[in-house]
């Protein structure tokens, strides 16, 4: 059948891959296969779904970390399933001296390339002229921007090149977030698979696990921080004190997010940046 | 593939594993109303998110972003609404909810922007004029639909609204049916079409007749989101005395088996269904209630959907009701409430003495039913009613088309819902124009996420918003539209596939229109556009399209 073009809209291709090659072959979950999937594997264990998705996609598969335990955790597992797994990490240029330290842990410990990606210079640039180095404190909007561009963007890069992203996500970390499925079509970036297999795990479990396996741990935990972020956005938190204090406890009206693990792994982040700062970008 | 655990876990570990049960245990859902005082005096920040998820227990919900408004689900068993019930609502709109109101595809209500500190006051006004929000959202037992014209249609088998009316009133607030695995959807009808959409729900009973006995088959185990499945045949007869009885035992074997509260992902009844198969899973039922059940069969399905649109006569000698289009399921506080001014008023006309109060009855394709309108005065309410904005003759595209909530209110979406479907259904009667008509009952059911709100699977064209690998100009975020095709119901039972993957937003209505027109082109003895699908291959659909295969990911 012969067609009139249609009017698509000028666009940006997503990034070539990290290797530079041909145009990548994709492998894409439909939205069938990723519910039969999700039922299962909801027992899996976390080591079997990771061999199982590794065996699927890897090199397209990659493990999100922000070098909380849970990015740790996931890591250390599929390493011993495959010490070939790609992690990534997004370096927002504000992070706190202690997560380059285990950065260097992990390199030395696993022997793995860390990818980092970054915020895009220009437009970090032009931010930080225009609204100064610290517009976080100034307005939730500001702060919004300032984690879209040193973080949801980098991210969504990072995304570009994969077919499928594994996260420490984990149904108890927030009460509206028990829903979540091991394996679900992220709709939030371009429709990749998002693989949680620590969905079902406790903290508790998750401690044991590092703490069995001499997994490195983030320096910070051990002074009180229950998340691991931007150095000035992120503190200790007291015992019994809400762990959302721990993150942009300044601000008043700010989208009531979890506080402990990054809302951009579960689209709320970004979510919250359609709604309050039209069109989402800096 | 790993299995589901043999051996039944223990409370322990079920709350162990699940947050939510944990937190049910700690304090049930129906409670957190005598906390509501003590939270809005807080304010909304201190509010932990653990009562947040409780307020579901009472159709409340986050609207986005989460800044302290509301969303609020107001049920509607059967649909059925009277004047003052609908004014009631439409007032609460207007005074507290930025006038904005909404029909849902489970026959409730829902109004927007509320703020915590006039949850009592709202609540309150709508328990005095018999309405309620509880058990609206949360595990519950949600809004029981049926049939929109149950004790109206000349057709139906039987008139079940005193059963839906004692099933709503049974299980609303009962401790033990709130404090379900997950959510459960339950319908009941004796509507001769099915409109109610039997197979999409966790138990479905279907209204026929045995030997002049009123009574039910019934269906279970159907749902959507995103693991869709059509309702199983249990293969039985109920009489409708032992309704409530069997719908109980169906619930007691699916909340007390602690297999299916590990994992909120599986915490549905299909999932349950899926597993035993109907055999065993109705001698799990036949066990609870001690005693065998009739065996029976559900009455067939129908050829095609139906949704009771128009005018048609009623039963009863003198009254009509008439089917009117709510175009992308809006209806303001305004609206709702000079709807309820008119149908009061009509329910005062002269020559009506005796006759049933004028209802408002709501439908699961987001539209409304006035019923017991005096036949020979018809014409006069039809007029009165477009002047309100539901115009009768909108057209098929306007009547049939639906979208989930969407933006702005919803946090789940990643796309435009009803302001797409606006655009998508413009386009359509703009091209088509004259040749509308030709489209026929063309039902598109688009959704902004996986949830399926607004039952993109059995669409005739059903879409799934998503978001585009490629961005902007300005490395904004694009968004795109999973198409589902060849799904449907009654004859034409089944889930869709997902044949074209993230068409563009920008031209998702030109790959629509070119879809229609292959179809009303190459159309076999005038078969329905389902059947063109089901009769082309994936690659003859896109190529249909025109999207090109570069843009699409497949």
């Amino acid at each position: 059948m012969i067609h009139e073009p249609l009017p698509l809209l000028p666009r940006t291709a997503a990034i070539a891959d990290a290797a530079g090659s041909a145009p990548p072959r994709r492998d894409f979950l439909d939205e069938l296969e990723a519910g039969q999937l999700a039922n299962d594997f909801d027992f899996a264990t976390p080591e079997e779904l990771l061999a199982w998705a590794l065996g699927r996609w890897h090199p397209r598969l990659a493990i999100c970390t922000s070098f909380q335990a849970e990015g740790m955790a996931l890591f250390d597992m599929a390493w011993r399933i495959d010490p070939a797994v790609r992690l990534f990490t997004v370096d927002t240029g504000r992070l706190p001296q202690e997560t380059y330290e285990i950065m260097e842990q992990v390199r030395e410990r696993y022997g793995t390339v860390i990818e980092v990606h970054l915020p895009d210079a220009a437009r970090l640039a032009r931010l930080t002229t225009r609204f100064g180095p610290n517009l976080f404190r100034r307005s939730v909007e500001a702060r919004l921007l300032c984690c879209s561009v040193r973080k949801v963007e980098p991210v969504r890069g990072a995304l570009d090149s994969l077919d499928a992203w594994v996260t420490g996500l984990r149904r108890d970390q927030w009460a509206s977030r028990a829903n979540i499925r091991k394996i679900e079509i992220d709709h939030d970036h371009g429709g990749l698979a998002k693989i949680s297999p620590l969905a079902d795990w406790t903290a508790g479990e998750v401690w044991d696990y590092n703490r069995d396996h001499d997994v490195p741990v983030h320096p910070l935990y051990a002074r009180g921080y229950t998340s691991i972020g931007c150095a000035p956005c992120t503190r200790p938190t007291g015992d019994g004190e809400d762990p959302r204090a721990g993150r942009w406890w300044w601000e008043k009206n700010a989208p009531k997010e979890c506080g402990i693990h990054c809302p951009l792994e579960t689209g709320g982040l970004e979510h919250d940046l359609e709604a309050m700062l039209p069109g989402g970008k800096g | 593939m790993p299995k589901a655990p043999e051996i039944e876990p223990d409370w322990e570990l079920v709350r162990k594993r699940n947050f939510v049960e944990r937190l049910k245990h700690e304090k049930g859902g129906l409670e957190v109303i005598h906390d509501l005082p003590a939270m809005i005096a807080a304010g909304y920040e201190a509010v932990p998110e653990a009562d947040m998820v409780r307020l579901q227990w009472y159709g409340l919900y986050h609207d986005k972003p989460k800044l302290g408004h509301f969303m609020m689900r107001v049920k509607v068993p059967g649909g059925r609404l009277t004047p003052h019930g609908l004014r009631t609502i439409g007032e609460i709109a207007q005074r507290h909810g930025r006038g904005h109101g909404e029909l849902t595809t489970r026959q409730n209500l829902q109004l927007h922007w509320l703020e915590m500190a006039r949850l009592p006051e709202v609540l309150a006004t709508l328990e005095a004029a018999g309405l309620t929000t509880a058990g609206a959202c949360g595990d519950n037992v949600r809004n029981i639909t049926g049939c929109p014209v149950a004790g109206l249609d000349r057709d139906e088998a039987f008139d079940c609204r005193e059963l839906v009316r004692e099933a709503a009133g049974f299980f609303l607030r009962h401790r033990e049916y709130s404090d379900l695995p997950r959510k459960h959807k339950i319908t009941i009808s004796a509507c001769a079409h099915q409109c109610n959409a039997p197979e999409m729900h966790c138990i479905a009973l279907l209204g026929t007749r045995r030997d002049g006995l009123p009574g039910f088959g019934v269906k279970v185990g159907g749902g959507l989101s995103s693991w869709p499945r059509l309702a199983d045949d249990l293969g039985v007869f109920v009489p409708a005395a032992e309704a409530i009885e069997v719908l109980r035992a169906i619930l007691d074997v699916w909340r007390e088996d602690r297999r299916y509260r590990l994992s909120r992902a599986r915490a549905r009844l299909k999932f349950m269904v899926d597993d035993l198969g109907p055999r065993r899973f109705r001698e799990r039922v036949e066990e609870r209630l001690g005693r065998a059940l009739a065996d029976g069969a559900a009455p067939a399905a129908p050829a095609d959907e139906y949704d009771h649109a128009g005018v048609h006569a009623q039963r009863q000698p003198g009254l009509a009701y008439a089917g009117f289009p709510v175009y992308l399921g809006l209806m303001n506080g305004e609206q709702m409430v000079r709807l309820a001014d008119l149908a009061a008023e009509v329910s005062g006309w002269g020559g009506r003495q005796g006759s049933p109060e004028v209802e408002i009855r709501l439908t699961r394709r987001q539209n409304f039913i006035l019923a017991n309108l005096p036949a020979e005065r018809v014409p006069a309410v039809v007029e009165r009613v477009a002047a309100i904005g539901f115009p009768l003759a909108a057209g098929n595209l306007r009547r049939l088309a639906i979208a989930c909530t969407g933006n702005p209110f919803c946090n789940y979406t990643v796309a435009e819902t009803k302001g797409r479907l606006q655009q998508i259904v413009a386009h359509l009667e703009s091209a088509f124009g004259e040749q509308a008509a030709a489209l026929g009952e063309l039902r598109l059911n688009l959704d902004g996420c996986p949830h399926a709100c607004a039952h993109h699977w059995i669409g005739d064209i059903g879409l799934q918003g998503t978001t585009l690998r490629e961005r902007g100009e300005a490395g904004e975020r694009l968004q795109g539209y999973d198409l589902f095709l060849r799904g449907g119901l009654a004859g034409g039972a089944a889930i869709g596939q997902p044949v074209l993957r993230r068409v563009p937003g920008e031209v998702v209505h030109l790959a629509i229109e070119r879809l229609c027109r292959a179809w009303l082109e190459g159309r076999q003895n005038g078969e329905r556009i389902q059947q063109f699908f089901i009769r082309h291959s994936d690659d003859q659909l896109v190529d249909v399209a025109g999207v090109p295969a570069e843009v699409l990911t497949r």
